[in-house]
């Protein structure tokens, strides 16, 4: 009796499943898909200019968001990506010298910028870098500044306002941005510099830091050698640094590159 | 480029052995209560062993975030009490190495306890011996093999762990960065001296220990 209802149980999910991927598979094998590699920063804004690049071109987008660092290995190892936005530029350059990417496709596409953030709700005042001292802040959560650009801008900074020696100590790394915010929203780091792009308003106190205190977060983007779909994607890249494209960059907080 | 931190290496050590003693402590009765009982609840608390397996590295890492984290109640107590964290600290490194690792010690161990013939434990239970002495007389030297392999296998799982111990431990260098974890930054920041290095290091540590456990095993075997 109980094996029969268990049967019935995984059949009807087997047939759900295989009925249901049926239709779109053969949906995506005609139309043309562009795989995108892009920096974590990148989740919100990207996601919509992916949306509104597909509505344009009738194709399929997907992303793959992950550290630059690793999406850069990624790249050099042969994955099968046709296009890199990179949180910084020196990734790309890196990749163009051993020759994975084609290099009159790589353009600048965004400056990012950095913020100090508390959680909603925090009973702590944090505006600026020096109120990162107070010792109710026990964990302050950035990118790892070994591999992750927006890390390494934050500890730039830290470095300019001469506090890091006496905040090294409090210190937790993310794997990446994206992580680092997760630290704070699990309420296991009280603060945390992460970057402007990542910013909610409904969740997060955001401080903005001067761009002056840390390197410029010059990000850049180019086209795969390896890409099967070159066309769309340089359209893509385009797309991105046309004036539909930076009007969604700044509404996350990018600050689009200038003609 | 030279001077390599060997503190990774270290904390790996000091985190598997660890791990392992603590698998070793809670796993043995556990699998030994595993292998004497059965019913519904037996079997969802054997289900439950196993999840660690199969779920992915980052949602038990999200898990054990939630759960031991300065919010959880359970990680408030000891801040506020102890003035302790367990986040961010070797000794979150510890838990998540034991909880990815114990469930291969139980399943060993469960497996060679169920095959033990039960007239052994008749027999002795006839001669008047009590269940502890049974347990360590007759129960532990029949197993002894089955709960070996599994004490291999959770030590180097926990020596390996990454996606879990990352999410719980803050990659702190020198306070929290184990091995894997230093693997996985030198390869992020493209250091592939570094990389190489510590990935050849690690593997050797791995082969030789295989190694050494299989021969001692063999020998043991024979007698």
């Amino acid at each position: 009796m109980n094996k029969n209802i268990f049967l019935t149980i995984l059949m009807t999910i087997v047939i759900t499943f295989t009925a249901c991927n049926f239709p779109t598979g053969t949906i995506s094998s005609q139309k043309a898909t562009l795989t995108i590699a892009a920096a974590s920063d990148l989740t919100n804004a990207f996601s919509e200019i992916g949306e509104a690049f597909e509505k344009k071109h009738d194709c399929i987008i997907t992303f793959s968001f992950g550290s630059t660092g690793m999406l850069a290995e990624q790249i050099a190892n042969g994955a099968p990506f046709d296009v890199f936005a990179a949180a910084n530029e020196i990734v790309i350059y890196e990749l163009d010298t051993k020759g994975h990417i084609k290099s009159e496709t790589k353009q600048l596409y965004a400056l990012g910028r950095i913020g100090i953030v508390t959680l909603k709700g925090s009973h702590l005042e944090v505006f600026t870098l020096e109120d990162l001292l107070n010792p109710e802040i026990v964990k302050i959560s950035i990118a790892n500044p070994y591999h992750a650009p927006y890390g390494l801008a934050a500890k730039q900074a830290l470095i300019t306002a001469g506090l890091w020696e006496r905040l090294e100590s409090k210190m937790v790394y993310g794997k990446n941005i994206s992580e680092a915010l997760t630290f704070i929203t699990t309420k296991n780091a009280e603060a945390g510099i992460i970057a402007l792009s990542l910013k909610d308003d409904s969740l997060m106190n955001f401080n903005l830091i001067n761009e002056s205190m840390h390197e410029p977060l010059r990000q850049s983007m180019a086209v795969i050698n390896s890409t099967k779909e070159e066309e769309l994607a340089r359209k893509f890249v385009e797309f991105v640094n046309s004036k539909e494209g930076k009007e969604i960059m700044s509404k996350y907080g990018f600050v689009t590159p200038e003609e | 480029m030279d001077n390599i931190n060997l503190f990774p290496l270290y904390l790996s050590f000091r985190v598997a052995i660890t791990a392992t003693i603590i698998s070793f402590i809670i796993g043995i009765p556990f699998a030994y209560f595993l292998s004497k009982r059965d019913g519904k609840v037996t079997d969802f608390m054997d289900t439950l062993t196993n999840l660690p397996v199969v779920l992915p590295p980052t949602v038990l890492g999200y898990y054990l975030l939630i759960l031991l984290g300065r919010q959880s109640p359970i990680g408030a107590f000891m801040e506020n009490t102890f003035g302790k964290m367990i986040v961010f600290t070797p000794t979150g490194a510890i838990i998540a190495s034991t909880v990815v690792s114990i469930p291969y010690l139980i399943k060993s161990s469960k497996t060679s306890f169920v095959e033990i013939n039960e007239d052994y434990l008749n027999a002795a239970r006839l001669l008047g011996r009590n269940e502890l002495n049974i347990f360590f007389t007759i129960v532990l030297p029949i197993a002894w093999r089955g709960i070996l392999a599994g004490i291999t296998m959770s030590f180097v799982r926990a020596l390996g762990d990454f996606g879990t111990t990352l999410m719980v431990s803050g990659s702190i260098p020198n306070k929290t960065m184990t091995m894997p974890i230093a693997i996985y930054d030198a390869l992020q920041a493209g250091d592939k001296y570094m990389a190489n290095l510590l990935v050849f290091i690690m593997t050797s540590i791995a082969i030789i220990f295989l190694f050494t456990i299989n021969l001692l095993e063999r020998k043991m075997r024979k007698g």
